[in-house]
C-alpha cells in the first residue's frame, strides 16, 4: 500500500511539475492546477467520510468493532500524510440504530458533509438509503456481504459475498471435509434476506455439484427455543448441516444440538460466530462439530502481511481491541475507500461524480490477504474475490478460530454470476 | 353594551371550527407556516424529520379516532400502517397511478381490512381486545414475510409511488423558474395531507358520529339504550381509523422510497400509542402536537448530546448511556410523567392556556 | 414416537416458563386490574441478577435464584409504590400505558448495566442430559418443568391457607368489603406486585440457564404469555397455567411438524401459533376458559 501512495505522490507532482503551475498563483483556495477542488465534505486539506452505523442496540456488538475497524485504518493512514500523502480523513459517525427511517434521517443529516461514505451497515439500511444515494449521487460501502451490492454503481461492496462463501463451504465438506454427494445435506436459516443469501448458495452448489438439500428448517431471530427445528433435522439424520445465523441465535442452536446429542458436521456463515462463543459452555461441542466459513486468517497469523500490519495498527491505535473479525471488515472497507479517494484525487476531482468515476475507473484492489483481490471498476464489470477460509473452533487461539484451509477458490465459486437486482 | 366578542349565541356556532377572530389569525398562521416553512429551512435533515412527523401526526389522528374517541384499545396500528404501504407499492409503484388514486387505494385498503378487523372488538372488549390486536402485529408480519410476490418477503420491496398530481411531480417540484428539492415538496404533500385529515376528523368528531362514538366510548351499553348502534360505530371507528393509517403508511413508503417487514413492529404501534397520551387522548390538535414533540424528541437529543454529559455519541466513546437507550428511557418517562401528572396531555396544557387567556384579566 | 414425545417434552417446558409468566400476570391483574406489560422488563432484570449473584458473586446457582427472585420481589413492590400508587382510578388503558412506560425504562437500564453481549450464566445444568429410553431430556428442562409445578402447588396452598392469600384474594373479590374487614389494600397490592416479579425472575433466571446463554432479547418471551393468560382467561391462575402449557405444547408440536404439516401456511407458524390459538378460542369463549364473565350494569 505505501508504494502505491509514494507512487501516486510522485506522479501528482509530476504531473503539478509538468503543469507549470508549482507557484501559489492562487492563493490559498485552489491550490496548484492538479490538486482537486473543495467539494462536499472536502475543504482542501481534510477528507470527510460518513459512517451509518448501529453504535447502539443488538447489532453494536458488529457496528462498534466494525466502526474501529475503520477508524483504526485512517488514523494509520493520517499518521503517514494521508489520502495520497496530502489529505487527512476524518470520519462523521452517525448511530442509524439499525432502522431505516433513522438510517434515512441521518444520512440526510450529513450528506451535505461528506465525500462518501465508507460504512453504512445492514442490509435493510442500505436499502432504504441507496434510491437517495442514486438522487444525490453517493457513494457507500455497505457493511454486508450480499450479493445485491456488487452491481450497483453507488455502492462500494468488500469482500467475498455470502453466496460465495456457502459454494466454497459446500466444496470444502465434499473434497477435504470427508463428505459426498450421496450425504444428507440441510441447511439452517435465519427467515430473512441475510438468511436468503446463503440458501442461494447453497442451491447454487446443490446444482453444480450434484447434491440435493434434504432438509431446510427456518427460524426466527430471537427464537428462545429450538428444539423442534434440531428435532427435525436429527429426524431427517441430516450428515451435515450449514447454519446462517448469528451469534446469539448460532449459540442457542448449538446448544440445543449439544443437548440434543445430535453432531452433524455443522458449517456456520461468518457472521454466525463470534469470539464470545468459544468461552461458552457450547466450545467443547463446537470444538468437535463445528466449522466456520468465513475470509482471511486468524487473529496475528503473520504469514499473511495485511494480518500483521492491522495487528500493528490495532496495537498502536486502539490497544483495547479484542480481536474480532468484524474489525478486520471495518478495515478492509476502509483500505477499498482509500483506492477509490485516492484514484479521485488522481483524477484530480472529489466532487460526488469525481468519486463516483473513480470508482468506476479503479482496477484490482489487493487487501494484502486480509480478503480476496476485489476487481472494481463500473459496477457491470465487477468481479468480487471468490475465495473463503475454513475455520475450526479451538479456544486456545485469539478469537477462538483456527485456520483449516487458507483462502481458496473452489471452481463453483468462480462460475457464480452476479446479476444486477431489481432494487 | 355590546356582549363580550366570545359569546356563543347557538348551537351552530359554538360548534364552528375558527370561530373566533383569534382562531381565525391563527388559521392563517399556520397556512403562511406550512407555506413558507420549507423555503426558510432547507436543511434535508429537519426537513425529513418534519416530514417523518407529518405521516405519524395522520397515523395517530387514525389512532386518537380510534381509542381516544371510541375507546377501542388497538395495539394492531402498525399493521394497517405497513398494509397502507404495500399497497402504494402495488397501485402506485407496480400499476404506476397517480397520486391521488393510489392514496385513495391505500385508504380503500385499509378500510377493507379495517372492516375485517373491527367485529371483533363486538365480541371482545378492554384488555382482551388489546391482546387481540396485538396479536395482529405479529399475525401480519408473518404474513408481510411470507407473501412475498406483494411484499418482497424479507428483501423489503421498493416503492415506486411517485407523488406526481397531474402534470405536478412533488418528488421534483419546479414552480416559477424555481427547483424544489424531494424534501421541500414531500413537506408540503405531506403536511397539506395532515391538514386535510385533521379537517376530515374534526368534522366527523364534531357531528353526530362523533357524538355517538363519544357515546359508545362511554358506556356502550347505555348508549344502545338511548338507540346509537354500537356495533355499527365501532366496526365504522376501525375501518376509518385504519383507513388514515394506511394512508399514512402509503405516505412513508413513498417518500422512504423502500419498505421491509422489519418497519411494522409492534413498538411501532407503542409508539403511536404513546404519541396520542403525550399528545392528548380524544383531541385531533393533541394527535399533531404528540406526533411533533415525539419526533423531533430524539433528533433534538441527537442535535446536543454531546453537551448531555454521561452520553456516549461515538463507537468506544466514553458515557455510560448511549443516544439510543437515552431516548428509549426519556420515552419511556415521558409516558409515565404525562399519564401521572398530565393525563390530558399537551393538548390538556394547551387547553388551559387558551382557556386562561379567553377569561382574561378574570381568569382564575 | 420418539419425535412426538420429545416435542412434547420440549412443549411442557416451554409451557412451564409461559405459565410462570402468565401467572405472574394474573396475580397482578386479580388484585389490581392492571395488565403488567412490564412483566417482560422485569423476566429480564431478574435474568440478569440472578447472572451477577451467580457468576460476579459466585453464590451457589440455587440461592442465586432464591435471591435474584427476592430482589425482583424488592423492584416490583417499590415500582407498585411509587407508580402505580398514584394511578388509582385512571382509566384501565392509562394504566396499561404505564406499564408499557416501565418497560421502555427497564430495557435500557438493563443493557446500560450489563451490555448487549451474550452472557453465559454460570449454573449446574447447562447442557446436561438425561437418557430416558429414546429419549434425550434435557437436564434444564426437568429442572425447569419441576419447579414450575412446585412453585405453582405451593402458590395454590398461599391462596387457599395462608392469611395473606385470603386478603388477597378478599380484595380481588370485593375490595371495599375488604378494606371493611379491616385487610389492608396497600399490602395486597404491594404483595401482588412483588409476588408477580419473583415468579418473572424465576421465569427469567430459568429460561437463561438453557442452552445460549443471556441476551437482552430474552424479555421477548413475556410476549408469548400474554395469550397463554388470555386464552386462561385475564383472572383465573388455574387457567393461567392450563393456558400456558396449552400454548407452549401448540408451540413446540407446531414447531417439530412444521415441515410435514404446516408448510402450506408460510414458514415458521409456529412464531405465529400461540396468537391464532388465542383468537380462535375468544371466539368462542370471549372471557378465556376459565375467565369470569364480566357482569356489567347500566
Amino acid at each position: 500500500m505505501r508504494v502505491v501512495k509514494v507512487a501516486l505522490a510522485v506522479t501528482v507532482a509530476l504531473v503539478v511539475a509538468a503543469c507549470g503551475g508549482a507557484g501559489n498563483d492562487k492563493g490559498g483556495s485552489g491550490g496548484s492546477a492538479g490538486a482537486p477542488n473543495k467539494a462536499a465534505g472536502f475543504d482542501g486539506k481534510t477528507i470527510k467520510l460518513g459512517v451509518l452505523t448501529p453504535l447502539t442496540g443488538t447489532v453494536a456488538v458488529i457496528g462498534q468493532p466494525l466502526t474501529a475497524g475503520n477508524e483504526v485504518y485512517f488514523k494509520a493512514l493520517n499518521a503517514s500524510g494521508g489520502v495520497a500523502g496530502k489529505y487527512k480523513v476524518e470520519l462523521v459517525q452517525e448511530d442509524s440504530q439499525y432502522k431505516t427511517d433513522i438510517a434515512v434521517q441521518k444520512y440526510n443529516k450529513i450528506k451535505g458533509d461528506v465525500v462518501a461514505f465508507t460504512q453504512v451497515l445492514g442490509t435493510a439500511p442500505t436499502l432504504a438509503v441507496l434510491p437517495q444515494l442514486r438522487t444525490d449521487k453517493i457513494l457507500a460501502a455497505p457493511a454486508s456481504l450480499d450479493a445485491l451490492w456488487v452491481r450497483e454503481d453507488n455502492l462500494l461492496p468488500v469482500g467475498g459475498p455470502y453466496q460465495v462463501q456457502a459454494i466454497n463451504a459446500m466444496d470444502y465438506y465434499l473434497s477435504d471435509g470427508g463428505g459426498s454427494k450421496g450425504d444428507t445435506i440441510c441447511t439452517m436459516i435465519q427467515d430473512d434476506v441475510y438468511g436468503e443469501a446463503g440458501q442461494q448458495g447453497i442451491d447454487f452448489a446443490a446444482e453444480k455439484y450434484g447434491f440435493k438439500v434434504a432438509n431446510t428448517q427456518k427460524f426466527k431471530v430471537g427464537t428462545e427455543n429450538y428444539a423442534g427445528q434440531i428435532g427435525a433435522l436429527a429426524g431427517a439424520q441430516c450428515q451435515m448441516v450449514f447454519l446462517v445465523a448469528t451469534p446469539s441465535d448460532a449459540a442457542k442452536i448449538w446448544g440445543t444440538a449439544a443437548q440434543a446429542r445430535f453432531a452433524p458436521q455443522w458449517i456456520g456463515q461468518s457472521p454466525s460466530y463470534t469470539g464470545a462463543l468459544a468461552k461458552s459452555a457450547v466450545a467443547p461441542y463446537m470444538k468437535q462439530s463445528v466449522l466456520i466459513v468465513a475470509e482471511g486468517t486468524e487473529w496475528g497469523d503473520d504469514s499473511v502481511p495485511g494480518m500483521k500490519q492491522m495487528v500493528a495498527d490495532a496495537t498502536k491505535y486502539a490497544p483495547d481491541q479484542e480481536p474480532d473479525y468484524y474489525f478486520a471488515f471495518g478495515y478492509n472497507q476502509a483500505r477499498a475507500m482509500t483506492a477509490v479517494l485516492e484514484k479521485a484525487v488522481e483524477l484530480g476531482d472529489l466532487s460526488r461524480d469525481g468519486v463516483l468515476k473513480a470508482s468506476g475507473a479503479l482496477g484490482n484492489v489487493s487487501f494484502q490477504g486480509l480478503t480476496g483481490d476485489y476487481r472494481y471498476g463500473p459496477a457491470a464489470d465487477r468481479n468480487p474475490p471468490r475465495s473463503s477460509t475454513i475455520f475450526a473452533v479451538d479456544p486456545s487461539k485469539p478469537f477462538g478460530l483456527k485456520k483449516v484451509k487458507y483462502n481458496f477458490t473452489s471452481p463453483a465459486a468462480k462460475e457464480i454470476e452476479f446479476k444486477k437486482a431489481d432494487l | 353594551m355590546r356582549p363580550h366578542r366570545n359569546l356563543v349565541r347557538g348551537y351552530a356556532q359554538d360548534l364552528r371550527l375558527f370561530g373566533s377572530p383569534v382562531a381565525r389569525v391563527g388559521l392563517a398562521l399556520m397556512l403562511v407556516t406550512l407555506l413558507v416553512l420549507p423555503t426558510v429551512v432547507q436543511d434535508d435533515f429537519w426537513l425529513s424529520v418534519l416530514i417523518y412527523s407529518g405521516i405519524t401526526a395522520i397515523g395517530a389522528i387514525g389512532l386518537n379516532l380510534l381509542t381516544g374517541y371510541t375507546g377501542q384499545i388497538s395495539l394492531g396500528h402498525a399493521f394497517f400502517i405497513g398494509a397502507g404501504a404495500y399497497a402504494a407499492a402495488v397501485f402506485g409503484g407496480d400499476l404506476g397511478l397517480p397520486l391521488p388514486v393510489w392514496l385513495l387505494a391505500a385508504a380503500a385498503t385499509g378500510a377493507v381490512l379495517g372492516g375485517v378487523i373491527g367485529p371483533f372488538a363486538l365480541r371482545l372488549r378492554g384488555h382482551y381486545l388489546a391482546i387481540v390486536t396485538l396479536g395482529l402485529i405479529f399475525i401480519g408480519e408473518h404474513i408481510w414475510r411470507n407473501l412475498r410476490d406483494v411484499t418482497g418477503g424479507n428483501n423489503g420491496t421498493s416503492v415506486g409511488a411517485q407523488a406526481t398530481l397531474g402534470p405536478v411531480d412533488l418528488g421534483a417540484l419546479k414552480l416559477a423558474g424555481e427547483t424544489y428539492s424531494r424534501n421541500q415538496g414531500y413537506f408540503w404533500l405531506v403536511w397539506g395531507l395532515v391538514a386535510v385529515v385533521a379537517l376530515l376528523a374534526k368534522n366527523l368528531v364534531r357531528t353526530r358520529p362523533g357524538r355517538a362514538l363519544r357515546a359508545v366510548r362511554d358506556h356502550d351499553q347505555a348508549a344502545e339504550v338511548i338507540g346509537v348502534r354500537a356495533g355499527r360505530y365501532k366496526i365504522g371507528a376501525f375501518m376509518v381509523s385504519s383507513a388514515i393509517a394506511a394512508v399514512a403508511g402509503a405516505l412513508f413508503g413513498s417518500y422512504q422510497q423502500h419498505v421491509s417487514p422489519d418497519d411494522w413492529t409492534l413498538l411501532l404501534s407503542i409508539q403511536y400509542i404513546a404519541i396520542i397520551i403525550v399528545g392528548g387522548l380524544g383531541t385531533v390538535f393533541g394527535s399533531i402536537l404528540g406526533a411533533i414533540f415525539v419526533g423531533a424528541l430524539p433528533a433534538l437529543i441527537d442535535e446536543y448530546s454531546s453537551v448531555i454529559p454521561g452520553v456516549a455519541t461515538e463507537a468506544g466513546g466514553d458515557g455510560f448511556i448511549s443516544v439510543f437507550a437515552l431516548n428509549q428511557a426519556i420515552f419511556g418517562l415521558l409516558i409515565v410523567l404525562f399519564l401521572v401528572f398530565e393525563p390530558r396531555g399537551l393538548a390538556g396544557i394547551w387547553f388551559r392556556v387558551k382557556a386562561y387567556f379567553k377569561a382574561w384579566p378574570f381568569s382564575y | 414416537m420418539t419425535t412426538f414425545l420429545t416435542n412434547v417434552f420440549a412443549g411442557l417446558a416451554l409451557g412451564s416458563t409461559y405459565a410462570l409468566v402468565a401467572l405472574g400476570f394474573v396475580v397482578i391483574y386479580k388484585s389490581t386490574g392492571v395488565i403488567n406489560f412490564a412483566q417482560g422488563g422485569l423476566l429480564a432484570l431478574g435474568a440478569y441478577l440472578g447472572y451477577t449473584f451467580s457468576n460476579n458473586l459466585v453464590i451457589a446457582f440455587g440461592f442465586a435464584i432464591l435471591l435474584a427472585c427476592l430482589a425482583a420481589a424488592v423492584v416490583g413492590a417499590s415500582v407498585e409504590r411509587m407508580v402505580l400508587r398514584r394511578m388509582v382510578g385512571q382509566p384501565p388503558f392509562a394504566v396499561i400505558m404505564i406499564t408499557i412506560g416501565l418497560l421502555f425504562v427497564l430495557e435500557p437500564l438493563i443493557t446500560a448495566i450489563w451490555g448487549f453481549d451474550n452472557l453465559p450464566v454460570r449454573n449446574p445444568w447447562n447442557i446436561q442430559t438425561v437418557q430416558v429410553g429414546q429419549l434425550v431430556l434435557g437436564v434444564r428442562d426437568l429442572w425447569t418443568i419441576g419447579i414450575t409445578a412446585a412453585v405453582v402447588v405451593g402458590f395454590f396452598l398461599f391462596f387457599r391457607y395462608t392469611r395473606m392469600g385470603l386478603a388477597m384474594r378478599a380484595t380481588a373479590f370485593d375490595p371495599e368489603a375488604a378494606l371493611a374487614q379491616g385487610i389492608s389494600a396497600r399490602r395486597v397490592y404491594a404483595t401482588s406486585w412483588a409476588i408477580a416479579a419473583a415468579l418473572a425472575a424465576l421465569a427469567g433466571i430459568t429460561l437463561a440457564a438453557g442452552p445460549g446463554g443471556l441476551q437482552p432479547s430474552i424479555s421477548s418471551i413475556a410476549l408469548a404469555a400474554f395469550p397463554a393468560m388470555i386464552l386462561g382467561g385475564l383472572d383465573s391462575p388455574a387457567g393461567a397455567v392450563l393456558g400456558g402449557v396449552i400454548i407452549g405444547l401448540a408451540e413446540a408440536l407446531t414447531r417439530g411438524y412444521q415441515d410435514q404439516l404446516f408448510s402450506w401456511a408460510g414458514d415458521n407458524v409456529s412464531v405465529i401459533v400461540p396468537y391464532v390459538l388465542m383468537i380462535l378460542i375468544l371466539l368462542i369463549r370471549p372471557y378465556g376458559l376459565l375467565g369470569t364473565k364480566d357482569v356489567r350494569r347500566i
